[in-house]
């Protein structure tokens, strides 16, 4: 069976005076699918959602939802949901009244939405809210209203534009489950706006990473996080080490680099084909890096170091190692196990060449 | 103890000025209004606004030309509020400064500059006499339309930064939120917009109206002599025909008058719904 498509970006463009916000933006959404917009603030992610909701109106493209071009039309005929940061649940309604308000322009009858309100209710599992106002209920309370509101009208959409920045660490990712159980009980598609990348990576079916209103890349999460198409995607999801250097080898789809601060580090042939003599950036994850108190003299990936500083955050310990003039980021898992290692200490860094990436060196730089 | 004294201390100054010119003579006065014209205590001067139709009028003139300024500031600020409340910050100092520029000027000069643009020669009666549109000259001034015009240029400033400052205080992506829900730009501003800034309309209208029933300078010089309010009564009691005890009486009617209306409005405004969304 063919993929219902539920909403089609056709080259969108956007512009407010002369600065291009959002540049060529094109997207199919599935029926169902769960998708992220990601970037950093001024990326676009925001606008592009404003367009959908029809707060904005492109300058130019197309804007399809099921299949209708959507252009031009306000946002009370769109028949969306959607969940704002600030909650903007209204302070003079009641819970009940709060999702009853898109009902009641429904032209429901009393007893249907007095049912639809608490059905909506026990699936943000607060069922005993409903006579309470917004104020007396807690910030987590209040977006899983928001969110009740805006699917009781059981919307083609669900818009949500970060949608747990306003909360604190716990209850995001409390929230954040909550998102998900709601997508896979309901499987209503949505679109996320969110800055954050474990939001997006935890979250989504599909996510696409802005920058500067182009769209970097459009992945699978792991596809995102494993195989960037950018420099920026790999840095922005997740802290990573950056070395630079020169490529030295090329054997078949096995490379080496020779950095700059005097690594040999091996690797395999990139997606965009490398030459040898060419410059390169290199990239390993913090986590891919395997501490250990050995001494070996420095070799293909692997460095000696001292240890210079450590954080301890529970189930792991940032570490920061330096290694011939370069200072690597390594995230251990029980650090405390490593007998003898405490900041000072000579250690031993060392990675696999799978989990190395190179990228030709962006621009001039040395 | 050694808390409370220090703040006795400071207030104590303001306090004995306060209970010196203010309470005092208030007392004073409220005892000299139940005297009658042999010096000795009666409601004489209190039964004239349940037996002479003359003061009774008076005294719903004076409620009626208040009740009219406050509906026509409240029609005028709206829209200027609403505007402010979606400006730029620049913007709205530029139109707050606007709206108070006027009260540079004495409420006399500008009272006496509506008397030449309203009067028989004034340029609206001109302009509408040369337009063919009338055939006589309208009567916009000594009558209630008059002080009502005045009354409305003196006060709109309080009504729209009354109302402008609780729609500052409202969350824009409500308007955004009722939109997405299937709301009508019209539909949001009733059910959101307006409900919303009920407090502001409230103290709007709360302090216009009170300003409007103790107003003086306006209706003496706009109304003339044939529309006198409450406060011109008094006056021309306790300055002109030297009867201090009516003049004293007529103001502590107007007081009670004012007090009344507005803690009954207050009443019907502060619903259990109002202090449970607006109590701080």
């Amino acid at each position: 069976m063919e993929k219902m498509i539920d909403v089609e970006l056709r080259n969108i463009q956007k512009k407010f005076q002369n600065n291009i916000v959002v540049h060529d933006f094109s997207l199919q959404i599935e029926k169902g699918e769960f998708i992220s917009f990601l970037g950093p603030s001024g990326c676009g992610k925001t606008t592009t959602l404003n367009m959908i909701a029809g707060f904005l109106e492109p300058d130019e493209g197309d804007l399809l939802i099921k299949g209708k071009r959507m252009n031009g039309v306000p946002p009370y005929k769109r028949e969306l949901g959607m969940v704002f940061q600030t909650y903007s649940l209204f302070p003079h309604m009641t819970v009940a009244e709060n999702i009853a308000y898109g009902l009641k322009l429904r032209k429901q009858s009393k007893a249907e939405m007095q049912e639809r309100v608490q059905r909506v209710l026990d699936l943000v599992k607060l069922p005993n809210v409903a006579d309470r106002y917004p104020k007396q209920l807690s910030g987590g309370q209040r977006q899983r209203i928001a969110i009740a509101r805006a699917l009781v009208i059981e919307p083609s959409l669900l818009l949500l534009d970060e949608p747990l920045s306003n909360l604190d660490a716990k209850l995001r990712e409390e929230l954040r489950d909550e998102l998900k159980r709601l997508h896979q009980e309901i499987g209503v598609t949505t679109i996320f706006v969110t800055h954050d990348q474990e939001e997006a990576l935890s979250l989504s079916d599909r996510i696409v990473v802005l920058n500067h209103g182009s769209v970097e890349q459009i992945g699978t999460p792991t596809e995102i996080y494993h195989n960037p198409a950018s420099e920026f995607v790999h840095t922005f999801i997740g802290k990573t080490n950056r070395l630079h250097g020169v490529v030295t080898k090329v054997e078949g789809n096995r490379m080496k680099v020779q950095t700059d601060k005097g690594f040999v580090v091996s690797a395999l042939q990139p997606a965009k084909a490398v030459q040898e003599g060419q410059r390169v950036t290199v990239f390993i994850r913090p986590e891919k890096i395997v501490l250990s108190a050995e001494t070996a003299p420095a070799g293909v990936n692997q460095a000696n170091g001292q240890l210079m500083m450590t954080s301890f955050l529970g189930a792991f310990t940032e570490c920061q190692v330096q290694a011939g003039g370069e200072i690597l980021d390594v995230k251990v898992q029980m650090l405390e196990k490593l007998a003898g290692v405490t900041p000072g200490s000579s250690v031993l860094c060392q990675w696999h060449e799978e989990d190395v990436l190179v990228m030709p060196a962006e621009g001039d730089r040395l | 103890m050694n808390k409370r004294l220090p703040v006795l201390l400071l207030t104590a100054p303001s306090m004995i000025i306060l209970l010196g010119v203010f309470l005092l003579p208030m007392l004073l006065m409220f005892l000299l209004s139940f005297e009658n014209a042999q010096e000795s205590f009666s409601f004489e001067n209190y039964l004239l606004f349940v037996q002479d139709p003359f003061y009774v009028e008076i005294l719903w003139r004076t409620i009626r030309v208040s009740l009219w300024t406050v509906l026509t500031t409240l029609v005028l600020a709206f829209p200027v509020a609403m505007y402010m409340a979606q400006a730029t910050g620049k913007m709205r100092g530029i139109i707050t400064m606007l709206i108070l520029a006027p009260h540079l000027i004495s409420v006399v000069i500008r009272n006496f500059g509506w008397v030449v643009v309203l009067g028989e020669g004034g340029w609206i009666n001109q302009m509408l006499l040369s337009l063919g549109i009338i055939d006589e000259p309208l009567r916009l001034l000594y009558n209630e339309l008059g002080v009502v015009i005045g009354l409305t240029d003196s006060f709109i400033a309080y009504m729209v930064l009354a109302i402008a400052t609780s729609l500052y205080a409202i969350d824009p992506s409500l308007s955004k939120a009722a939109s997405i829900l299937g709301a009508s730009r019209v539909r949001t501003f009733f059910t959101v917009t307006l409900p919303l800034c009920v407090p502001g309309i409230f103290a709007g209208v709360t302090l216009v109206f009170s300003l409007s029933m103790s107003a003086f300078v306006t209706p003496a010089l706009m109304g003339g002599t044939s529309v006198k309010v409450l406060p011109v009564i008094a006056y021309e009691q306790i300055m002109s025909t030297l009867n201090w005890p009516l003049g004293a009486a007529l103001a502590f009617l107007l007081l009670g008058s004012t007090i009344l209306l507005v803690s009954a409005f207050t009443k019907i405004v502060e619903t259990k719904r109002y202090k449970e969304v607006f109590a701080s």
